[in-house]
């Protein structure tokens, strides 16, 4: 027996004789708002094949299993234990599980959902009001402005409060299938995603000093995650040279509503300049007027229309032999009011690749910096190859270290040593 | 404790008074005073002068030094020379110790490390800046090395870093894996074995020792590469595999039990 079907046996017999004696009834009539009850009666009713051919995702608790349907491409659901405790439970919605305490506080939840639902609807009346008042009697269009805005906010406010508590929501939010046109679902996410991937994030942009290098300063508040092939990057992992030459994949998770127009830009801010004995800067991409929003994540560099998106195209980083490793950053940045930028003109400014500064383009376009990522490449075995593909010259010579003169040896204060 | 070198000049001064006593004791009976003198108070026994010399030569005891003297020096450690050992403003070369101390009482800054004892040392050559960043921490003080001579430390806090590269370029070098080889050759005088460099190591089959043709070593254990065969890699997670090899060992091995029975009971 796998471990967690063990540790939850015990409840789930205590669970199986109360709902055979007391709910039947009951089940009956709210089937219809049970999914995973529904797969487990279809498969009740036709037990065609067995379990270990077809595992059911929501059920499964093999290891075995589960790479196997991770392989095929579906995820298991929920936790682990959790499939265990439904392989062998009933369906009972969760809503009318037995327990007088736990209905009477679903009550008290409710009663708090009505009221929410209530204020929700007042002020949207509210703000009606407010947007159909006359500038002259609201005072002014700058105190008008300022006032909506705040209603709007509590609204927000309002809409995740409503939801909060229902366990319902936290479950679907749990199983992926939360819908991010809702708030609720934003909510939960970007909460999730603060708690400890963005934490990383931060963390990797500053160590690495990406953040004073590249940008000034970077607050994240889209979730980005990149991909090169199937692969996912983890920030500042190193990527072979190999991996990285067609353009990689974004999935930019926003967590506010409505639709953005952004600017990715990829920057290499460590190519060496001997002549110089500096670094330089590189722009490895930059795309404009790339549409974002919280339900459509995907972004695929390689497919962005070249008429009206991209100004320069993916060119794949190499990092000569002996280089220190190179940090290749991709910044997600948004339009001043989601405005469209004029490609042709950014097009026509935009020809150099070499040393231009992101901090450069921020400035000249009003760019604000919403998301970041970070891959790192260095010399390995692949580099070679992708060098001569793309013509790279220097990949003849490899870096050495420079001699530093020793300081000449010199008797400090030699009066105080007799 | 007196020691000897202080002693002698006392010891010439002690030789030199007794003279002077011997020519007194020849004096002696001829003054009455000195004889009634004699006679009433006890003869002293060694001559004055060198009794006030007495204690110089005399032996301490442990109860006596134990008590310690006024400014104790001798149970004061050397010097652990600590402190600065290059000023604000001074060339350093990577690798120099700015700073030596016992805690971090300086923390490292801009392009300077921190050594196990705490040592502060330049990583880039440069010229050295004691400063403050309460931006970066309230309390600590910091010692960096700058490229420029004028250039000031902390920088702004939002300003990119600023880098030297410190490499130079040199045209890539294939790297040639050494293999070092045996060989044999026959003389008029018998067999010499020698050791053959890497670089002058002869490929193909060639008289090695023990009188064979053949090839090296390294060579041989190539061969299967050449001939585009490859073993599987191990993969300790690979349970099945092992098991089965595990299986196949441990068949043989019974196998061969079996026919050692065998032999055995035929030799009976």
């Amino acid at each position: 027996m796998v471990h967690c079907e063990r540790a939850s046996k015990p409840l789930l017999q205590c669970l199986r004789g109360s709902y055979s004696r007391g709910v039947a009834g009951v089940q009956l009539q709210t089937r219809a708002f049970q999914s995973t009850a529904n797969v487990r009666e279809a498969e009740t009713e036709a037990p065609s094949q067995p379990f270990h051919k077809a595992p059911d995702p929501a059920l499964v608790t093999s290891p075995r299993l589960e790479r196997r349907l991770l392989r095929q491409g579906t995820t298991p659901i929920g936790s682990r234990r959790r499939r265990a405790a439904l392989q062998t439970t009933d369906s009972i919605p969760f809503e009318q599980l037995p327990y007088q305490c736990f209905q009477e506080a679903r009550k008290v939840l409710l009663a708090d959902r009505e009221e929410k639902l209530k204020e929700i609807e007042t002020m949207q009346q509210r703000i009606a009001r407010q947007q159909a008042l006359p500038v002259e009697e609201a005072g002014g269009a700058k105190a008008q402005k300022s006032r909506v805005t705040a209603m709007q906010l509590h609204l927000e406010r309002l809409k995740v409060l409503a939801d909060i508590n229902d366990p319902s929501v936290k479950r679907r939010f749990e199983d992926n299938e939360g819908d991010m046109s809702k708030p609720i679902y934003r909510f939960l996410a970007d909460r999730k995603w603060r708690e400890y991937r963005r934490k990383i994030l931060v963390q990797r942009i500053t160590q690495m000093n990406v953040v004073p290098d590249v940008l000034p300063h970077c607050d994240p508040v889209v979730e980005t995650k990149l991909y090169f092939g199937k692969r996912q990057i983890q920030a500042g992992e190193f990527v072979e040279a190999k991996q990285s030459t067609v353009a990689p994949k974004l999935d930019v998770q926003m967590f506010e509503g409505g639709e953005k127009l952004v600017t990715i830009a990829v920057v290499d801010s460590d190519v060496p300049n001997v002549e110089q004995d500096s670094f330089d800067y590189k722009t490895h991409f930059l795309a404009v007027n790339v549409p974002i929003s919280a339900t459509s994540t995907k972004v695929d560099l390689s497919q962005l229309l070249e008429d009206s998106q991209v100004v320069l195209p993916w060119l794949p980083p190499v990092a000569q032999k002996g280089s220190p490793y190179h940090r290749l950053s991709v910044f997600i940045m948004e339009q001043k009011d989601s405005q469209p930028l004029d490609f042709a003109a950014v097009k026509q400014k935009e020809t150099s690749r070499d040393n231009t500064l992101l901090r450069t383009l921020q400035t000249r376009y009003h760019l604000k910096a919403i998301g970041a990522h970070l891959f790192r490449t260095q010399w390995d075995a692949t580099t070679l190859e992708v060098m001569k593909e793309l013509g790279f010259n220097g990949a003849d010579v490899e870096l050495r270290r420079k001699r530093v003169d020793p300081l000449p040896y010199k008797r400090r204060n030699p009066s105080s040593f007799r | 404790m007196l020691q000897p070198r202080l002693l002698a000049p006392f010891r010439a001064l002690e030789r030199s008074l007794t003279s002077i006593r011997s020519t007194h004791s020849l004096s002696q009976p001829q003054s009455v005073l000195r004889t009634l003198s004699a006679s009433t108070f006890p003869k002293p026994q060694t001559p004055s002068l060198p009794r006030t010399l007495l204690p110089f030569s005399q032996v301490r005891y442990a109860s006596h030094a134990s008590q310690g003297t006024a400014n104790r020096h001798s149970r004061d450690p050397a010097g652990k020379r600590l402190g600065a050992k290059r000023s604000g403003g001074e060339y350093v070369v990577p690798g120099c110790i700015i700073f030596r101390q016992r805690g971090s009482l300086w923390f490292p800054g801009e392009n300077c490390g921190m050594g196990r004892d705490h040592t502060i040392y330049a990583t880039q050559a440069g010229y050295v800046r004691y400063y403050l960043d309460p931006e970066k921490h309230s309390k600590r003080r910091f010692i960096g090395v700058v490229f420029d001579k004028e250039e000031q430390l902390p920088h702004p806090r939002n300003a990119p870093n600023r880098r030297k590269l410190n490499m130079t370029t040199v045209p890539m070098q294939e790297r040639v894996e050494p293999q070092s080889d045996l060989t044999a050759s026959v003389d008029a005088d018998g067999v010499r074995v020698e050791d053959v460099e890497a670089v002058k190591a002869v490929f193909g089959p060639q008289l090695r020792p023990g009188y064979m043709y053949r090839e090296a070593n390294w060579e041989i254990g190539r061969s299967a590469e050449r001939a585009g065969i490859f073993s599987m890699g191990y993969d300790r997670r690979d349970r099945w595999t092992a098991w089965r090899k595990r299986q196949q060992r441990a068949e043989r091995a019974a196998q061969m039990k079996s026919l050692k029975g065998k032999k055995k009971s035929g030799k009976k």
